[in-house]
């Protein structure tokens, strides 16, 4: 017997559970199961937006509002200014960046070992956590969020969910099928080191979220 | 130590050396506090935690009461993305595979992100003595590589190691760089990240962990704050995940419930930094991401446990909560218990995992106070456990001969209340001529393996019995 085979038969004859098992798994698998949001998952409006940017914030993340998407380069442009970052950008094939930079030098690609700003749209955001949640992809390549020194990142109002479960939902309407998906709240971290918490482990030393209305 | 030579049967040499060893001690006095503070405020921010616990254990019943039924929905999910699992029944089975795995992929370095059961089947020795320089990306897992240590604590695997330890290791084993180089805090993390950022780029094949497997989906789920993980399966052409196989949850929405759960329990955070949902390769469009998605299921003695007094055990998701609030492993640290999994769930799982001859020592590591289940997200009665344990190694005779006389001289006298009562009552008075008024004992004949450590409270006010009498 193969070692799935010999696996399988020792945990079928042992394990117990009330009912058809078969039946229980395929309703589980199809959401039987109502599942329990906390208060902090059900905000919505601009108690939602003003929720998501305080937990971003309580995280270490730093958060601009824009009016509309095109209010984008300038606003970047005087962030990479502000942190004695130099005047250019990595991003994906999003269409949503295919826009005039000014002064700003826009290169498309996949992360390189030295990144010093990235940028990336989010297609979804949890407000209960401050959580953006990205799906890699051409638009979106996945080195971009880990490999940046400073990351950026863009969240449109309107695609701030509450929390996991219309997150999930509208997740799964949009058909989304990445290889992953990337959940991030705040810069990266560890306290591996005489257990004192510093920002940039591996990932980020910072992340910049531009939540933007329209 | 590595992990095909378990100490645990030496539990108690082990704990002996470790309190008298002055760097772990010094590391230890600024652990705990830190973990059960900010665990408790989490607890306290989040008025549906306790319910939620609660849909955890549940969920987690309801997983491994049907687990081959989701395993194989899970495999067909990850075969449809274009993933393979490898069905690994011993942890020699699965060194096997991923040496395989390696060499078909001409791999001469390997990234790993943290994952116990990569410790578990001691995958970097077998790795060296393969060829293969296997590299850990985990800031605390990079450390004790390099100290060529087993690690001490399940999510923060160096927190016995002090910084002028980590410094003058980084001084010898970073022999390129300018020997007078200052360095502290944050230029020993800088330090470390430049040169793993380097080794991301070098890896053929990357291993990371995983803290859930989504039968729903196919897809393999961590948790990190450092993002190494994410570099270690998104740069090499290879990605290996190393899981158990009691790691699945149904759906999407179960594994929000035990991500609600999993940060705050074990840091105090409500979310960690990274949560990756990893399905299959990359897509054919992606311009980055691995070629070959392989996930390694081990068995290694979990399917045995189910239907079993220990089948509760298998719902631990390693959050690590029950260790920082365990007052033996607070005062010993992670090693003393000789394997790869310490503290309260160390001390069951141990047994479980490699027997409970070599195992059995560790459920008597614990004092019975209850805090490792009352801080348990997932409600695992880790005491019973215990017991449990300890009544088979004592079914078993692998009780030492002191033990036993000691348990027959209590069962002796419990067993008969007039000399209970009298025995107790002699006790009290004894101590408290010894204590000379004070309320607490330095120093007790017969009790040092107490008082060298603590102090012992002089008995006050009458016997539990006769004050039981007074009341009724
Ligand atoms: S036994 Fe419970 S507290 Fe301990 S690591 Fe497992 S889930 Fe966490």
């Amino acid at each position: 017997m193969s070692a799935r085979e010999t696996i399988l038969a020792r945990i079928r004859r042992s394990a117990k559970a009330e009912g058809d098992r078969a039946a229980n798994v395929r309703a589980r698998l199809s959401g039987a199961a109502q599942p329990l949001t906390p208060r902090q998952g059900q905000t919505a409006g601009e108690e939602r937006t003003l929720q998501f940017i305080a937990k971003a914030e309580s995280v270490d993340a730093t958060v601009t509002r824009l009016a509309r998407l095109d209010d984008l380069p300038a606003a970047l442009a005087e962030e990479l200014r502000n942190r004695n970052l130099p005047a250019a950008i990595r991003t994906g094939e999003d269409p949503a960046f295919d826009r005039d930079w000014g002064t700003v030098e826009r290169t498309k690609g996949t992360g390189r070992i030295e990144e010093p700003a990235t940028l990336s749209r989010a297609p979804l955001a949890m407000a209960e956590t401050g959580t953006l949640v990205l799906a890699s992809g051409p638009e979106n390549p996945v080195t971009l969020t880990f490999l940046g020194e400073t990351h950026f990142v863009v969240i449109r109002e309107s695609d701030i969910q509450a929390g996991f479960e219309d997150m999930w939902a509208e997740f799964r309407n949009r058909g989304l099928d990445p290889r992953t998906v990337n959940m991030v709240t705040g810069p990266s971290r560890s306290a591996d080191i005489g257990q004192r918490l510093q920002l940039g482990a591996h990932g980020p030393v910072a992340l910049h979220v531009f939540v933007v209305g329209e | 130590m590595s992990a095909f030579h378990p100490t645990s049967a030496r539990f108690k040499q082990n704990a002996r050396e470790a309190l008298a060893n002055v760097n772990i001690q010094a590391a230890m006095s600024t652990t705990g506090s830190g973990f059960v503070g900010k665990r408790a405020a989490a607890r306290a921010a989040l008025p549906e935690f306790d319910d939620l616990r609660d849909r955890a254990r549940d969920l987690k019943n309801h997983v491994l009461g049907h687990l081959d039924l989701y395993l194989e929905h899970y495999e067909d999910q990850v075969t449809k993305a274009g993933g393979h699992v490898h069905w690994a029944e011993t942890a020699e089975d699965a060194r096997r595979i991923v040496l395989e795995i390696c060499r078909k992929a001409g791999a001469k370095t390997v990234n790993k992100g943290k994952t116990m059961i990569s410790e578990e089947c001691g995958i970097n020795d077998y790795l060296e003595e393969n060829g293969i320089q296997p590299v850990e990306t985990d800031l605390g897992e990079y450390i004790i590589q390099l100290r060529r240590e087993a690690p001490s604590h399940i999510i923060a695997p160096a927190i016995h190691v002090t910084v002028p330890e980590v410094d003058a290791l980084f001084r010898e084993k970073h022999g390129h760089l300018d020997k007078d180089r200052p360095l502290d805090h944050a230029l020993l993390l800088a330090e470390a990240r430049k040169i793993l950022r380097e080794k991301y780029f070098e890896a053929e094949v990357g291993i990371t962990g995983a803290n859930m497997l989504v039968a729903e989906t196919g897809q393999s789920v961590i948790v990190t704050n450092e993002g190494n993980g994410d570099l270690s399966q998104s740069l090499p052409r290879v990605h290996i995940v190393m899981a158990s196989l009691e790691k699945i949850v149904p759906t999407l929405e179960d594994a929000a419930n035990v991500l609600r759960v999993l940060a705050r329990s074990a840091t105090g955070q409500e979310m960690s930094v990274y949560t990756t949902f990893s399905s299959g390769p990359k897509r054919d469009a992606d311009p980055d991401g691995p070629e070959e998605y392989h996930v390694v299921l081990l068995d290694n003695g979990r399917s045995g446990m189910i239907g079993t007094e220990f089948q509760e055990m298998l719902r631990c998701i390693r959050c690590g909560a029950c260790m920082n609030h365990c007052p033996v492993y607070q005062a010993v640290g992670g090693h003393a218990y000789g394997w790869v999994y310490p503290g309260p769930m160390g001390a069951v799982l141990t047994p479980s995992l490699i027997g409970v001859e070599e195992g059995g020592q560790l459920p008597n590591a614990s004092t019975f106070c209850g805090r490792c289940e009352s801080v348990c997200p997932m409600r695992i009665p880790l005491p019973k456990m215990m017991r449990h344990w300890r009544e088979r190694e004592f079914e078993r005779q692998l009780t030492p001969g002191a033990a036993r006389f000691g348990l027959g001289v209590w069962r002796m006298v419990a067993g008969r209340r007039w000399l209970y009562g009298l025995a107790s009552r002699m006790g009290a008075f004894g101590l408290r001529v010894w204590s000379r008024g004070r309320a607490r004992i330095r120093k007790l004949p017969l009790g040092r393996g107490w008082t060298d450590h603590r102090d012992f409270p002089t008995p006050q006010g009458g016997t539990f019995q006769g004050q039981w009498r007074a009341k009724r």
